[in-house]
């Protein structure tokens, strides 16, 4: 027992997922112990049954080769001699997993011994009539046979061709039920026959004669180079009745086919006791052999048609429609005609059929065999269905949402043919359709299930689809449509969708561009205080589907937002909805690229400024702001093409960007910055010599007198700095690389905005820096960072940056810290560019004057004075100078004086230096105007000094 | 001619879905793949196929108001077959899938398209199509029954069946029969005398006493106005339903169907696929035809031989001149009140004798009732504030005058709202009737017991009975817009 329930559980587990299952164990060992578990006396009959469907189900999953479905079939086949026969319907189960395996893979079509052997079982069974148990076991099982062989026959065409006469046979002796089964496999047998030998050139009436005689040998000799048809040849597995257009093979026999119309006669006769599946299917292999044999004609069928046309069983009615179809005038009258095309219409409407029938039926009013067809095309009305006949058809609230839908599109055609032919003047029928599309709005209003919304949005399609032309109807329904939407803007994404649809489906009507006219229309119009927020949800959805169409002017979807956003008349922007945020960066984004971007930029720009500055969340300032500078910085067409390219290869759907999926997709994929997880880049501090120079061009055209003395040289040196921007900044330079491990996907980047973060407040903030590309491959681009120094105290920067990748999607990611030593606040003296060397030591003098004076006089003054000392030699000391202070000496390196630096730091902060070599140690005298700098100046001279003792001692 | 799969599905309005059966047909499978060439697409896994399918029928996602996928209004669910989307990696559109959809089951089958993928064939072409349909509506009868309600035991007992029940009907993907109703009959083994074939559909042979059982049902609906810019619309169907135990392998039977003498003649007959031949006269008569009078009349025969089970020999439909009951509605709202006037008139031509006739007035988006004043002429009146519905019982007979009324006024101030309908608001009310009438039709067609032959030795025992059922018979408030139910009449 619990044997019996894991074998179910597995089996279930395979038919659920195959390919889970044989992921989860091989298929080999499963097909093992399925071979296995079959072989097993101790197994109950249901439980093999069961193990059998996997092999019924998937024979290719399980026999993924030949050799295997070979060996797997002889080992089923030795299982079903083994089985008592009182097992029938295991053994009926048997023979179904064996044709599965043997067709499935191509044992059968390349007649391997399994398969040989099989078919000589399958046709020994069949052939096996004296049932010695009398309990019908052998009669279900020789059913079970006859459609093994039939579906033999049917994979592999012409299998049995040379046994026709023996299947014939077996057909006429047999009086049971069975004949059924015989009855199906002889015609299907006997259809491939008269197709192969319409294939054969010069096959005519005798061979046709021999083949139906049993005469193999003959018609053999004529077959033998075909042979099994390919199952390739998808020919013969197709229907031969294909409409109007189709053609067909014929066999030239001329009038004599006495033999054929016999067998045809007989199968007909007995028509009436088959089921009325296999009638059907019977009726259509005979129709398709008619059709191949003009010697044997159709009126052969007429005995059976007024039966049939009588019947209520759809596969009969059908079968009798592709008779039709095959034979048109020479088996059926105008008036037949005129007949099945009422019953059709009669049919589509009965109160007794089921939905899918009557769906059905309406289908094939609409391919309606006609006897003299005139197109061959889809959907087509057959000539004779009146607008009067088809009244019958016209849909009703009472329908059900397909019927509704079927009548609606076949009714549509019917009027439209009314409207052509009757123009100017008021079409009832038209009218009507209208009048129905209103009460379906009706109920939609007054709060109709999903299924009647959907339902209503079809409708409407439809009516458009083949009505927009008429003007009084289409204009009409703008209004209604406009109307509900106000009352029920949760309807939004059905009217873009109907919008987008009606613009795809008919390129040549501008009626969904009057629609979302119209919707802008009403939603900028209504007065913003009734507002919920709802609404204004699904408003911004349909004003950015507004935005998309370039000949609507959009000053008043501007208006509505800037209305929307203005702190004075709502609360909006400090709620800091994420969700509406979006949507109004939807509908601006829109707007950047809209053909009159010209007119609306100034308000764009505002709105978008305005949820930069005061939208209550970071994320939508961000993007607001990002739109804001695309807005000011871009050219037009690199927005329009930036953005294109955002839309088009962020979403999935290359569709218009306006079905709400999507929508929603890209936005969260496109304006939804993605955060890296590590490190992508790194700015790497580059020691540069153009600092030396930097401040020499600051006032080239000043034609001063250089001062040779001290007083006028601070007097003319501190006048600089009324303007306040003189020498206020330091610039660092930095290189700009990748970091970290290689992804491929960081390779190319593009449009990197950089932005630094101050750790501390002694500097002012810090502008962005754009580049415009990263590529791994190719020399990192060099950045000026330009800093303010309030104070020039050492600073540490974070750093972040968005940029976009190569497919579109933009990228948030953290830089490693960027650490300001104080030396690089250094700056050379900024003397006007005449002064010489003299000048220079005047004014260092001045200023060592100054500070020493005031340092002295009033302890509360910001200037200091400080020793330091080392111990360096001569030549350290002297290469210490040309490392480190070369930029900022102001006395000559040669002299044997004392060395004179001055170090500058705006905004307006100096260092001096003054180092004498004394016999013990070497001193540096120091003296700043601002005495916070010392606690810095120490351990910056300790550094340096000590990095020379090392290197010389 | 064959099908590729089978999946019956159970849910409960798109909740707790389920596959309880599936089957792939998997060497239709492999003509599907030689037939389709490059633009085959391959069944997906059954989770696949559930999902695609409930997205296709409109029932994934319940609790989002619009999905694209599935409210698309480009969408053709007009048709019988339904495109199924795959996407992954067997990408493609699976077509034409079938479903039919019953209380909480849907059953679904994949025909297999026998002719030339492009450009798509029209499904008017490919015989496996109505094959499928025919299968499915035979398996849903059979797990379903005819009654609407089905046990969930039972079902599950039916459902474990399926294996069996298509090794029959189904082994191969090539649908031979539909399954039997009932328990499966034993199989009993003819041994036919003489050279008479026995019928595929016939089970076994009847033993015993002749037995014919007729029963002829009509059913009569109407939409009632009571306006005079919109016409009142009625019609009948009938369905002949036979049980035949009569002994021989091909026994034949006659029955035929009169009409009184000015009968109208009956429509769009249908019949069995047992009905050995037809008369042409007999199908001459249709609905969507311009009424002839010279059009036949009767008798009509129909011979058939029949199976062992009971079926429907034939339906018709029938134009008649007046409905049976005229009923007139008008609700007059008064502030907080509603004033109700209903009159009903029984036809002189139909039998005063009901097994039940009732008229339900339901009243919809309004507060619940506080007080219904309504008074009655005849029968008895039930109100259930509850439901906002007042159900007037009018017994087995209407008064002599064959006149009822109805006159009051109902007061809707219940503490909550009552039940909402999107189709009757304001003054858009109906009045539906329930009736039937024994021993009478309204086209007055009858089986006369001794018109039934029977073509063999024993004297058979004839029953014949007819009804008429009422199935939605609404009479519309003449004072609110109404619906309009069908344009055959306006156009």
């Amino acid at each position: 027992m619990l044997m019996a329930t894991n074998w179910a559980e597995r089996v279930s587990a395979f038919s659920r997922s195959p390919s889970r299952f044989v992921s989860g164990t091989s298929s080999e060992a499963f097909l093992a112990e399925l071979l296995r578990e079959l072989r097993d006396d101790r197994a109950s009959y249901s439980i093999k049954v069961l193990l059998l469907s996997p092999l019924c189900e998937y024979p290719t999953v399980l026999c993924p080769s030949d050799s295997v479905a070979e060996e797997t079939a002889l080992e089923l086949m030795s299982v079903f001699a083994q089985c008592p026969p009182k097992f029938a319907e295991f053994r009926c189960h048997l023979l179904l997993a064996v044709t599965s395996v043997l067709i499935c893979t191509s044992c059968v079509s390349s007649c391997s011994h399994a398969s040989q052997d099989f078919l000589d079982l399958l046709l020994e069974i069949s052939q096996d009539i004296n049932d010695i148990h009398g309990d019908g076991t052998l009669h279900s099982l020789r059913a079970t046979v006859c459609d093994c062989l039939r579906e033999l026959e049917a994979c592999c065409p012409g299998l049995l061709s040379q046994r026709l006469e023996l299947l014939g046979g077996l057909r006429q002796q047999e009086t049971s039920g069975l004949h059924q089964a015989y009855a199906g496999l002889h015609t299907l047998v006997l259809r491939n026959a008269v197709y192969q030998l319409t294939q054969e050139t010069g096959a005519g009436a005798e061979h046709l004669k021999a083949l139906l005689g049993g005469n193999t040998l003959v018609a053999w000799e004529a077959d033998q180079d075909s042979g099994v048809m390919s199952n390739k040849d998808a020919a013969i597995l197709s229907s031969l009745i294909l409409g109007p257009m189709g053609t067909l093979p014929t066999l030239q026999t001329g009038t004599d086919c006495k033999e054929l119309r016999s067998v045809l006669s007989s199968l007909l006769e007995e028509s009436y006791l088959l089921t009325p599946l296999c009638q059907a299917a019977l009726l259509h292999r005979l129709t398709e052999v008619v059709a191949m044999v003009p010697g044997v004609p159709p009126a052969l069928l007429r005995a059976q048609l007024l039966r049939l046309l009588g019947t209520s069983e759809v596969c009969l009615l059908h079968a009798t429609l592709l008779m039709k179809c095959a034979f048109t005038d020479s088996l059926f009258s105008a008036e037949d005609e005129a007949f099945i095309l009422k019953r059709l219409v009669v049919l589509s409407q009965h109160p007794l059929l089921n939905t899918p029938e009557k769906l059905f039926y309406m289908d094939c009013i609409l391919h309606f065999p006609e006897n003299r067809p005139i197109s061959g095309g889809d959907e087509t009305l057959p000539v004779l269905l009146t607008p009067q006949l088809a009244s019958a058809l016209v849909p009703t609230v009472f329908n059900d949402s397909a019927t509704m839908l079927a009548r609606l599109n076949l009714l549509s055609l019917v009027y439209l043919e009314e409207v052509e032919e009757v123009e100017g003047e008021e079409v009832r029928g038209l009218a009507y359709l209208y009048e129905h599309l209103t009460s379906l709005q009706h109920i939609v209003e007054n709060g109709g299930s999903r299924e009647i919304v959907v339902t209503f949005f079809r409708s409407a399609f439809l009516f458009l689809y083949y009505l927009c032309h008429v003007e009084r109807y289409s204009r009409s329904l703008v209004e209604k449509l406009c109307e509900l939407y106000l009352h029920h803007t949760n309807l939004a994404p059905h009217l873009i969708n109907l919008a987008d649809r009606t613009q795809d489906r008919l390129s040549e009507s501008d009626w969904a561009v009057g629609l979302l006219r119209s919707l802008q229309r009403v939603i900028t119009e209504a007065p913003l205080a009734q507002l919920t927020l709802q609404d204004l949800h699904w408003h911004l959805k349909v004003l950015a589907r507004v935005a998309d169409e370039g000949e609507i002017p959009q000053q008043s979807t501007l208006g509505f937002l800037s209305g929307i956003i203005t702190p004075s008349s709502s609360s909006l922007c400090v709620s800091g909805d994420w969700r509406l945020g979006n949507n109004m960066l939807a509908v601006c984004r829109r707007l950047l690229v809209h053909p009159s971007l010209d007119s609306l930029l100034i308000p764009l720009a505002d709105i978008l400024q305005h949820l930069s500055c005061h939208y209550g969340d970071t994320d939508i300032q961000d993007h607001a702001r990002l739109y804001y500078t695309l807005l000011t910085t871009l050219s037009r067409e690199k927005l329009a093409r930036v953005l294109a390219q955002g839309a088009i290869e962020g979403g999935r759907q290359v569709e218009k960007p306006s079905c709400i999926m999507a929508e929603s997709e890209r936005l969260t994929r496109m304006l939804t910055i993605h955060q890296t997880d590590k490190a992508i880049f790194k700015l790497v501090n580059v020691n540069s010599q153009a600092q030396t120079n930097q401040e020499n061009n600051l006032n080239p055209n000043r034609t001063e007198t250089c001062p040779d003395e001290a007083n006028t040289a601070v007097e003319a040196y501190t006048a600089q700095f009324q303007n306040p921007d003189f020498a206020s900044e330091i610039t660092l330079m930095f290189q700009l690389t990748h970091s970290g491990t290689h992804d491929s996907l960081f390779d190319e980047l593009f449009s990197i905005r950089l932005h630094f973060t101050l750790t501390d407040d002694h500097y002012e903030e810090l502008s962005d820096i754009s580049v415009p590309c990263l590529f791994r491959e190719r020399p990192s681009p060099i950045l000026n960072l330009s800093l303010k120094p309030r104070r020039p105290y050492p600073t540490t920067l974070h750093a972040s940056a968005i940029f976009t990748t190569q497919d579109g999607l933009s990228w948030h990611t953290i830089l490693p810290d960027i650490h300001v030593n104080f030396q690089q606040v250094f700056l050379p003296l900024p003397t006007p560019q005449a002064w010489g060397q003299g000048s220079k030591l005047c004014l260092f003098e001045g200023l060592w004057n100054k500070i020493s004076s005031d340092s002295g006089e009033n302890n509360l003054a910001e200037c200091a004075t400080s020793l330091f000392c080392c111990q360096l030699k001569e030549e350290a000391l002297v290469a210490l100078v040309d490392k480190h202070f070369l930029p900022y000496l102001i006395s000559e390196l040669s002299t044997k004086d004392d060395l004179k630096v001055l170090f500058f730091l705006p905004p307006q902060s100096h260092v001096l230096l003054t180092i004498r070599s004394e016999e013990d140690a070497v001193h540096f005298n120091i003296a700043t105007d601002n005495w916070q700098l010392l606690s810095h100046i120490s351990p910056y001279l300790l550094t340096i000094t000590s990095s020379q003792e090392d290197t010389h001692s | 001619m064959s099908v590729r799969a089978v999946w019956i599905i159970s849910h409960e309005k798109g909740e707790n879905v389920s596959i309880r059966f599936s089957r792939r047909f998997s060497t239709v499978e492999h003509r599907a793949k030689g037939l389709a060439g490059p633009s085959y697409v391959a069944v997906p896994e059954e989770n696949t196929v559930l999902r695609l399918l409930l997205t296709e029928l409109g029932l994934s996602d319940s609790d989002k108001s619009y999905v694209a996928l599935r409210d698309d209004c480009f969408y053709r669910q007009r048709s019988p077959a339904l495109e199924l989307h795959v996407d992954g990696p067997g990408k493609g559109i699976l077509w034409p899938v079938l479903a039919i959809s019953q209380g909480p089951l849907i059953l679904a089958c994949l025909p297999l398209v026998d002719a030339p993928p492009e450009p798509r064939p029209p499904l008017a072409n490919l015989l496996s199509v109505s094959q499928g349909l025919t299968l499915l509506a035979g398996l849903q009868t059979f797990l379903l029954g005819s009654g609407t309600k089905p046990d969930s035991e039972g079902l599950a007992s039916r459902l474990a069946t399926l294996p069996s029940v298509l090794l029959k009907v189904c082994p191969l993907g090539t649908p031979l029969d539909v399954p039997l109703l009932g328990a499966p009959a034993t199989p009993t083994v003819p041994t036919p005398a003489g050279n008479q074939k026995q019928p595929a559909w016939k089970t076994g042979l009847h033993r015993g006493r002749a037995v014919v059982n007729v029963a002829l049902i009509e059913t009569v609906r109407s939409m009632q106005y009571g306006n005079q810019s919109r016409q009142d619309l009625w019609d009948v169907y009938g369905t002949v339903t036979c049980k035949c135990e009569v002994e021989g392998v091909l026994p034949n039977v006659m029955v035929t169907l009169t009409l009184p003498p000015n009968g109208s003649p009956l429509q769009d007959i249908l019949v069995h696929p047992c009905v050995t031949s037809l008369d042409s006269s007999i199908l001459s008569a249709s609905s969507v035809d311009n009424c002839d009078g010279s059009a036949f009349s009767g008798p009509y025969k129909f011979p058939f031989s029949p199976p062992l089970e009971p079926f429907r020999l034939c339906s018709y439909t029938s134009q008649v001149p007046v409905p049976p009951i005229l009923g007139s509605y008008k609700l007059k709202e008064e502030e907080k009140q509603l004033h109700v006037s209903v009159t009903l008139k029984l036809h002189e031509s139909v039998k005063n004798s009901f097994e039940y006739c009732e008229a339900h007035l339901p009243f919809f988006n309004r507060d619940q009732m506080g007080i219904a004043d309504v008074k009655v002429s005849s029968g008895q009146l039930d109100v259930s504030k509850e439901k906002n519905l007042l159900v007037w019982s009018l017994g087995q007979k209407f008064p002599k005058s064959r006149e009822v009324t109805m006159e009051g006024n109902i007061y809707f101030f219940g503490p909550s709202p009552g039940p909402t309908d999107p189709l009757c608001t304001d003054l858009t009310a109906y009045i539906k009737l329930y009736f039937k009438v024994p021993d009478m039709t309204l086209s007055g067609c009858c089986v006369d017991q001794h018109s039934v032959q029977v073509y063999s030795s024993a004297k058979p025992r004839i029953v014949a009975s007819r009804e008429l059922h009422s199935k939605e018979y609404y009479i519309w408030n003449s004072t609110g817009t109404a619906p309009v139910s069908s344009g055959q009449m306006m156009l």
